[in-house]
This record gives structure tokens, sequence and C-alpha cells, in this order.
């Protein structure tokens, strides 16, 4: 009621007619097809502050998106390379307390930013003009409207030393119990990437995932046996390059990029597949309205043809606008899947059951490993 | 003079005196103030589980966190690792602080002193991270050990992402803050004492033994309880050297807080750590009383 007497003493009925007015205009010209940003930019803030992975990720995003959306706006970008687990309490701490997020843009996996979601501390991203031209891989899975935009898929592949295979390309992720590989393996020290092909190689089956995975456990209890490294992203193509390792369940871009480096290295998806999964960008709520709007439009600018090929030509990943081209190194490569059926062989569980479960899973990984 | 001693007294009157005590331990009082504050925040937290359909803690109590940490054998091991782990490293980073340390302060050549003090002080000026990183290029299968086996005919060795690899990072790391708490101790010894017992007929190693250890005391259990609770508490060592597999709590703990974002389950394991080692600090202050650490060890 308080709030309801001020506004009554404090607007009158000719600036009320004029600010109808003003929204009517602005409503016009969204049907139109046109950016209300055209009639009305809120004010600028001098940076945006993404928050970003190292390495060959952020170069990338710088190339693709950032350098891109500074020139188009004058708004520069800053990126923060804290790591997306630690920055997630950071945002929802500030959430919950009604402060300013110490970001404006979290660069995050889907299963983390649908926790974000879930959580409540996104925001909805479902006005972005350019998501008409999105594929259905750019929609999370699960949830109500945009709250996380996917920008391209990635898949978990095996890669390897070509010299530790002289009978060439292994063929199953059991090529990798042979005894040879003792100590020369990695994975992801939470065993992300490699819980779901575990399964299958394991005997079981996806559709058994998540009421009965104990194949996939017992996959991976054998898997122990051969003390495989575990880390983080840089830590696979260091590994590699430091002759370390022989194979790694990682993320293509990760081989790929040691291999840029020089170092010779190839990947495959096994027959019993890969599992595939998808980043994305999204906004924490309790951003200034003028930050919000410029946030949004650098999301916006993300999903146009344009960033998204150099941005993904970096990562050398799949995008969610159609007219992408991949890189010409990889062309028909399977780690990088453009048509149906290149999909075949490739593992995707909703980020619900991901969500839901990977606490238990990362758990019980944790367990068999450290054991 | 007179005006400012008049200003000092209007300012701060005699009678003031009986605060000095307590206004010089208010600071100490503030931060402990904090970490209990902090303390009582995570004790709230740890009571709390996480709902998977949310992501947001429990709005009722329960002891679900602590049921876990004490029946998940993942914990177990954990725990046992960092235990056996701290007190391994303490034992053997006080027997290379010990002749250290000795060497340092009785030396007769300034060089040395000069040298060793220099080899003390140089680890503080690169942090712990780094230190680690150093080993990684040293001891990896193509570092500078394995190239040097490599010449004499030895296949490379995984010296690397092993228990012994972190135990011998954290000695490494350790044996600075021992020599440092170790000194003090060793410099208060009059080195007449051992003069003495050496011209009433003991050897070198006898009044060692006889005189120095048991007057060094103090400093040994300083240095104990300092290597001790931080090698109990450490997270970049395991982290860096352990490939992934030998976690210690600490380990643990960033798990649940960072990637599985269980903040009640990491609250438990912090709660815990804590009084495990607040529990073996008290055992050692039982037992050998509070070293250098508090007064009553230098009577």
């Amino acid at each position: 009621m308080k709030g309801t007497k001020f506004l009554t003493d404090t607007i009158s009925r000719r600036s009320f007619m004029q600010g109808a007015a003003a929204a009517g205009g602005v409503a016009g010209i969204s049907a139109l097809g046109l950016r209300p940003a055209m009639a009305q930019e809120p004010d600028k803030p001098a940076e945006l502050i993404i928050r970003a992975w190292g390495g060959s990720w952020v170069d990338s995003l710088k190339a693709g998106v950032s350098d891109s959306f500074t020139a188009k706006t004058g708004i520069a970008i800053r990126h923060d390379l804290t790591e997306d687990n630690e920055i997630q309490p950071k945002v929802w701490a500030a959430v919950a307390q009604g402060r300013v997020p110490p970001i404006h843009i979290n660069w995050d996996t889907t299963t983390n930013a649908t926790k974000s979601a879930l959580r409540g501390v996104t925001e909805d991203l479902s006005d972005l003009p350019n998501l008409k031209n999105t594929t259905d891989l750019a929609k999370p899975v699960g949830l109500d409207g945009y709250p996380i935009v996917n920008t391209y898929g990635y898949v978990y592949v095996l890669a390897y030393r070509p010299e530790a295979f002289p009978d060439g390309a292994p063929k199953s992720w059991k090529d990798l119990l042979d005894p040879k590989f003792k100590g020369r393996l990695a994975f992801y020290n939470d065993g992300i990437g490699f819980h779901f092909p575990a399964q299958v190689a394991g005997g079981g089956k996806l559709e058994d995932i998540p009421g009965n995975m104990q194949p996939a456990w017992d996959f991976i209890t054998k898997m122990k046996e051969q003390q495989p490294l575990l880390g983080e992203d840089p830590d696979f193509t260091t590994w590699f390059q430091r002759g370390e390792i022989d194979a790694a369940c990682t993320i293509s871009t990760n081989a790929r990029e040691a291999k840029k480096n020089g170092i010779d290295i190839k990947w495959v998806v096994p027959e019993e597949g890969c599992k595939f999964d998808t980043d994305g960008l999204w906004i924490p709520k309790g951003l200034p309205a003028n930050e919000l709007y410029w946030a949004k439009e650098y999301i916006n600018h993300a999903l146009t043809v344009e960033a998204q090929q150099v941005w993904l030509d970096g990562l050398g990943l799949p995008g969610v606008v159609p007219g992408v081209n991949p890189p010409a190194d990889l062309v028909g490569d399977p780690s990088y899947p453009t048509k149906p059926e290149d999909f075949e062989n490739l593992i995707r569980i909703s980020s619900k059951i991901q969500v839901e479960n990977e606490s238990e899973w990362f758990a019980k990984f944790k367990s068999i490993m450290q054991g | 003079m007179d005006a400012a001693e008049a200003l000092a007294a209007a300012l701060w009157p005699a009678r003031f005196g009986k605060a000095i005590p307590y206004l010089l331990i208010a600071p100490a009082v503030l931060v402990v103030g904090l970490l209990v504050l902090g303390l009582v925040e995570i004790t709230d937290a740890s009571l709390r589980t996480l709902d998977t359909s949310t992501f947001l803690p429990s709005d009722y109590y329960t002891l679900a966190n602590f049921e876990r940490a004490f029946t998940e054998s993942l914990f177990r091991t954990v725990a046992t690792r960092s235990l056996l782990g701290a007190v391994i490293v303490t034992a053997i980073t006080l027997v290379l602080a010990f002749p250290y340390a000795y060497v340092m302060v009785r030396t007769r050549s300034p060089w040395l002193r000069k040298i060793l003090l220099i080899a003390l002080f140089l680890p503080f000026f690169i942090g712990q991270v780094v230190r680690a990183y150093g080993w990684l290029i040293v001891l990896g299968n193509q570092g500078m050990v394995n190239e040097a086996l490599g010449l004499i005919g030895v296949a490379p060795l995984r010296l690397l992402y092993n228990y012994p690899a972190v135990l011998f990072g954290l000695v490494q790391y350790m044996l600075p803050f021992a020599v440092l708490m170790l000194a003090p101790a060793m410099t208060a010894i009059p080195e007449e004492l051992e003069a003495a017992a050496q011209s009433l007929g003991a050897n070198w190693v006898r009044a060692m033994v006889h005189v120095v250890l048991p007057l060094v005391r103090p400093g040994l259990v300083g240095a104990g309880l300092v290597v001790l609770t931080l090698s109990l508490t450490d997270f970049a060592m395991p982290a860096i050297l352990g490939g992934g597999s030998q976690d210690f709590i600490a380990n643990a703990i960033y798990d649940q807080f960072f990637r599985t974002s269980d903040q009640g389950l990491g609250a438990t394991l912090t709660l815990l750590l804590v009084a495990v080692g607040s529990l073996l600090v008290g055992l050692v202050f039982t037992v050998f009383g509070a070293g250098t650490l508090a007064k009553e060890a230098r009577r």
C-alpha cells in the first residue's frame, strides 16, 4: 500500500501517458522484428565480466565472441578465469544475500548451470532474438524456458598416442585394460565423461541409468587396477605433452590442443560410445538493469553464425547455429557430429538425471579410485 | 612535556591501567570470535542436507551428513591417509630439521650459517603450488631424475602421482617451518652444557642424547605441532603430486563444496577435521606439554 501511495504521489497522469506511449512504441518495434535496443539502449557499462575456462578455451571465446562484441558495442570484456565449480558458490551466495553477483555471464557446463537454474539464480533468456536461429541443442532439456542457452556440444573421446597402439586405434574402452597401460591412462578426477561408456563396457544398458549402474562401477573397478591418473582439463594436455600417459578419456578439445602443440595424438569414439554433452552461457540474477541488458546482448551475439564460427573453430566443437562449418582438420571427425547418424554412437543423458545423481556418481567414482 | 603528560592523563587516566591487558588481547579475541562465528555457520550448514531438486539446503536439521561421513568408505580412506601422512611427515621432518638447525646454530663458519639461512628462507619466497609444480618437472617421466637414470640405462620410473610423492612434497614444504621453530630452542641451550658433558666423559652422541635433546624438546614439540597440523590440513601437495588418487581430507572437503555443491557434507567434513586436529593438539599438549608455544615449557 505504501508503494501505491508513493506512485500516485510522484507519477502524474501526463508522465504515465508518456511512459505508456514509449512502451507501446517499443512493443511496436519488437513486433516489426527490430530490437528494442535500436530505439532505446540502456547505459553501457564500462565492462562485462565473463567467467571462462583458461588456455585455448578463453582464447577462442575472446577471438570469436568477446573481441567482436567490443568492436560492435565499445564495451570491454574481462574474462574471469575462476574455475566454474568455484564461481558457483560465490554467485549463489551473492544472489542469496541480495548482492550484485561477481560476474555478468557464466560460461558453464550445462549440468552445473542446471543446478543454478534449479536453485533459481539464473535470469530467463527466452527473449534473445537469435534463439530463433538455433538448433534444438541450444535448449536445455528438462527446464522451463531458457535459464541457460547451450552454445555447443562436445564429446569425451578416447584420446591416445598412436605410438602406444602399434596395432591400430583402440576399438573398445576395454582395450585400455591391457597391463602395458598400467599407470599410463588418465580420466577426469570425478569420472565425468566415463561413467556412461563404462556402463556399456561393463555389460550394462544405458536405459538402466541411473537405477542400476553396477556394470559401470564394476568396469571402473577393473580400470582402477590400471592405476590411472586423475585430473582436470589442463592436466590432460600437459600429461600427453610430457609423455606421462598413453590414453585418456577427455574432451576432444584438450586432445586437439596437445596435437596443435606438436604431440602425435589421435582420438576415437570406441564401439561402446562416448558421452556427448553441452556447455552454455547464463546470467546470474541481481545485476543492474542496464548490465543485464548488455549481458543478454553478449549472449545474443554469441549465437550469431560469425561469432560461433570463430569461437568454435578454436575449440573444434559443433555449435548450435546452422551454417557453422567444421574446421578443416575436423571434417568427418567423430568428435564433431553434424548429422543425425553422427550421434548414433554418442551417449546423451538428460541434464536432469545427471544433476540429480551427479553427487552420488562422483562419490562412487572417487570411492573406487581412492580406495 | 607537562602539557603532553596532562593530555595523555586526560585521554588515558591512570585508573584505566587495569584495562591494558584486556586491550592487548582484544585483537586475538576478535580474530578467535570471527573464527567461532564461522564455525557456528559451518555447524548450521553441517546439519542440513542438500535437496537436489532445488539445490538448496534443507530447512530442517538432521545428522544425515555425519552418518555419511562416518559410514562411507571414501571418507574413512581419506581420513586414514591424511592422519597417517601427517604423522609420517612430522616424524621425517623433525629428524631432518634437527641436524639442520643444530649445524645452523652451532657452526663457527659465518659462510656456512649464511648459506643455511638462505637455503632455509628461499623456499618461503616460492609458494607451495609453485614448488609442487617444480617437483613435477624434476620427477616427471621426462624430468631431470629420469633423464639422469636414462643415462645409466634405467627405464623411466613412475616417481610422481603416488603416496610417497605426496609425503616427499610435504616434507620438503614443512622442513623450513620446523627448522625455524627449532632454531630458537637450540640457540637457548648454552654451548657450555655440551662442553661440560663431554668434559665429564660423555662422547658427542651421549651429550646429544642426554643433554641437547631433552633441552630442545620444547622446540621439537612446537615444531611437531605446526608440521602435524599443517600436513593434516594440506590441500595442494595431494592435489598436485597425488595424481588425483591420493586425496587428503582438505581435498574431500573441496570436492563437496565446489564439485558436488553439497555444502552440508563439506561443512560436516570441515567440522570433523577441526575436531580431529584439536584432539591431536590436545593429546600432544597433555603428553609433552605445549613446547615453545607456551611459557611453562621454558621453565
